[in-house]
This record gives C-alpha cells, structure tokens and sequence, in this order.
C-alpha cells in the first residue's frame, strides 16, 4: 500500500490482483449481480484511486478498503432505486428485491448461504468469514462498534443454523426419494 | 447445529474459488494508470483536529473582536472557566470526530447523533448551573438575533474546516456534513459566549445552545443535497441521448 501510495504501478497492480476477487465477491453476496459486481468493482477501485492519501500505514488496511467499498455499494443501490423508480416505478423494485435469495437458495455457494441474511448481516459475515477481518476491524469499516458487529453475527448465526437445518432436512427428503 | 459446524459450512463455502476475468482487472489497472502518482498521506488526526479547533477558536474571536467582547466582560471566573473549557473539549471531540469521517475504516468512538445530544445537554447543564436569573425579556426578538448571529459565525467556520479537509470524502458525506456543521455550530456558541451580556438563563438555554443542533443539522442537508444533485447529475450523464 505505501509503495502504490508513492505511485509504483507494480505495487498497485498487485493491490488490484490481489484484493479485487474479495472485493467482488462481497459485492456479489450483497446480491449485486455479476455484471454489477463488475462495475462495482472498477467503480472501488476508482475510489481507492482518489483518496488513496488518507490511509495511514500504521492502521489496519482491510477495513479502510471495506469501508469504501461498502460506500461504493451504498451509492450504487441509492442510484439504482432512483432510476428504477424513474423507469418502473416503485411496485416493481419490491418485486426484483424480494426475487433475489430465492432465485439463489438452490445454489449450493457462499452467496446462497447468505441469502436469507439481511443485507447488513451479510456483509459482516463476509467480511469476518470471508475478508478474514476481526470483530475490531469490521466495527471499523462498518462505521459501527464492536458491540453491534457481534449483536449482528449473533442474530445472523441464528438464522443460518434455521436454514442451513431446512436445506439439510430438503436435501435428505430428496436424496431419500432419489 | 452448534456455531462451530456454521464456520465449517461457511469455511468451506468461502474456499471456493472466485475468479475474475483478467481482462476485468487489467481494465481496473489501466484506469488509474494514468492518474498514478506520488501522494502525501494526511497529518495524524491530532494535527488535523488541532487545526480545525483553533480555526473555530480564530472565527469567535474575530466576530467577538468585531461585535465586542461584552459576554465575556461580564462574566465571573468560574464562568469563563467552566464555559469555555467545556465548550474546548466539546470542539475537540466534534473536531476528531470529523476527521475520523474523512478516513475510512477510523475507529468511531461515539456516533455522531449521540455526539450532538450529549454535547448540547452537557452544555444546557454548564449554562443551568451558572445563570440563575429566570427573566424572559424580549425572549424570542432578542432570541433570534444571537441565534442569527451564532449561524453566521458557523458559516465561515465550517467553510474554513472544509478547505481543511477538502481532499475527498471516500464514505458518508452526511455524517461528515453533520460534524463539520456541529463543530462550526461550536464557533457560533463561542462567539456568542464572548459577545452576548444577556446572561437571561432562559435565553442562554434556549438560543445559544440552539445554534449547535441547527448548525449541525444544516451541515448535514447541504452535504445530503450536494449527495443528491451529483447523484443526479451522474443519472444525467449516464442516460441515453
């Protein structure tokens, strides 16, 4: 990060090779689909670019990366409620919202696991599980504080031990019947 | 299914490999390629917030230099101690609080709603403690006025504080503009605290402390509206013609 912080190209494209698949694939369990996770991506990376000075060597790097992806992906989804209100009008927005983790929970990946997570569970769940970040950094990137970040994987154990049971109990009814 | 079969199961999902199109991540390389150069990385946050503080502190006392220092004039010893040190340590916190706005991923030690609330109660109770007299002459004309008065004096603060931090906000504008207007609203107490001789506790109650949430909240809806119009303004760009 300090040599990419000194403009060396190299150090930079190794940054990008390196944290871009995770950064995707938080994008991509946010239930952003390919394509968008892809813009998302390019659209971070942008980001990073422009306010690359406000990061300190002696803090954390993850959570600073998180952190403004987690913004990238705020935007996107305010910008995206806009022009669809624009374009179909809001009964619609329900309707693709709500399609999302079902048309996911048949997939055996990390993105259908998270799928029945509200969208705030998920993303610590990701960055805890995924990210490799502990509880500190998550509080740190989240904006939020350590407290909160385990009153949310609290809740979203809660609802994975319900639904990783229900998918256990479907595939044994129809390995059974297979 | 105990927590630890969760991590397993998530684990295992997470070792899955994510690939990305090279092509996607050359287009990411290429796209800062050109804009690729040294930067400085920011003071620590105690030099930033050192700025931002005495910025506040030079706003009050120049319209104080201007307006008169009446206020202060007429206060006793433990009024100005108590007042101005409770006013310094209320900027101090805005001031590190808008800096840890300003850098992702900083450590938030208190949210900036509880912020504004405990301060501006902090406050209510140092002016209950010290001001006893309970008239209300010409409360809401003479109200409005320091109220005015400590808002205009909260303009050139905030804007002096945003050329301090001007270099990007990568995260959330509006609790950046909620900060930056409760620490200026801060500059407009203090020059009111310096200028003001209506020691009327009603009046110090109400209109001095009002400047602060105003203030704060007015920081946060221009930094939501210019959120808002460059949104739109990026919807513009991106329709078809």
């Amino acid at each position: 990060m300090a040599s990419y912080q000194a403009g060396d190209f190299a150090a930079a494209t190794v940054l990008i090779n390196r944290l871009s698949p995770q950064l995707h694939r938080f994008f991509v369990a946010q239930a952003a689909s390919r394509a968008d996770a892809d813009d998302l991506l390019q659209e971070t990376w942008l980001r990073i670019h422009k306010v690359r000075h406000t990061y300190r060597p002696d803090e954390p790097v993850l959570p600073w990366f998180y952190a403004i992806a987690r913004h990238v992906r705020v935007d996107h989804y305010r910008k995206t409620v806009r022009t669809t209100a624009r374009e179909r009008g809001l009964e619609e927005i329900t309707k693709v919202g709500a399609k999302i983790p079902a048309e996911l929970s048949q997939a055996d990946d990390l993105e259908a696991l998270l799928a029945p997570l509200s969208e705030n569970q998920r993303e610590v769940i990701e960055m805890l599980k995924v990210a490799g970040m502990s509880m500190e950094e998550v509080a740190r990137a989240t904006s939020s504080s350590v407290g909160s970040v385990k009153q949310k994987v609290h809740r979203a154990y809660k609802k994975l031990r319900q639904s990783i049971s229900a998918m256990g109990h479907t595939k044994g009814q129809s390995g059974g019947r297979s | 299914m105990k927590d630890r079969e969760i991590d397993e199961v998530l684990k295992k999902a997470a070792q899955a490999p994510h690939k990305l199109d090279p092509a996607l991540l050359k287009r990411v390389a290429g796209s800062i390629e050109s804009s690729l150069r040294p930067v400085r990385t920011l003071p620590s946050t105690w030099v930033l917030t050192t700025g931002l503080v005495l910025i506040c502190a030079v706003v009050a006392l120049a319209g104080a230099a201007r307006a008169g220092f009446d206020g202060i004039e007429k206060m006793g010893v433990w009024e100005r101690a108590l007042i101005f040190s409770t006013l310094g340590i209320f900027a101090w916190v805005a001031g590190t609080e808008f800096v840890n706005e300003m850098i992702p991923g900083s450590r938030r030690r208190i949210p900036l709603g509880a912020l504004l609330g405990i301060g501006s109660v902090v406050l209510v109770g140092v002016f209950a403690l010290l001001f006893r007299d309970y008239r209300t002459d010409h409360f809401v004309s003479a109200g409005i006025v320091c109220l005015l008065t400590g808002l205009l004096h909260a303009i050139p603060a905030a804007l002096l504080s945003w050329l301090v931090l001007r270099r990007g906000f990568a995260v959330n504008s509006v609790s950046a503009g909620l900060a930056a207007g409760t620490l200026a609203g801060l500059a407009g107490v203090g020059m009111l605290e310096l200028h003001c001789a209506n020691f009327q506790a009603t009046h110090i109650l109400v209109w001095h402390t009002a400047v602060i949430p105003v203030s704060g909240g007015a920081g946060a809806f221009v930094a939501c509206a210019l959120r808002f119009r460059s949104g739109s303004r990026g919807l513009e760009r991106a329709a078809p013609r």
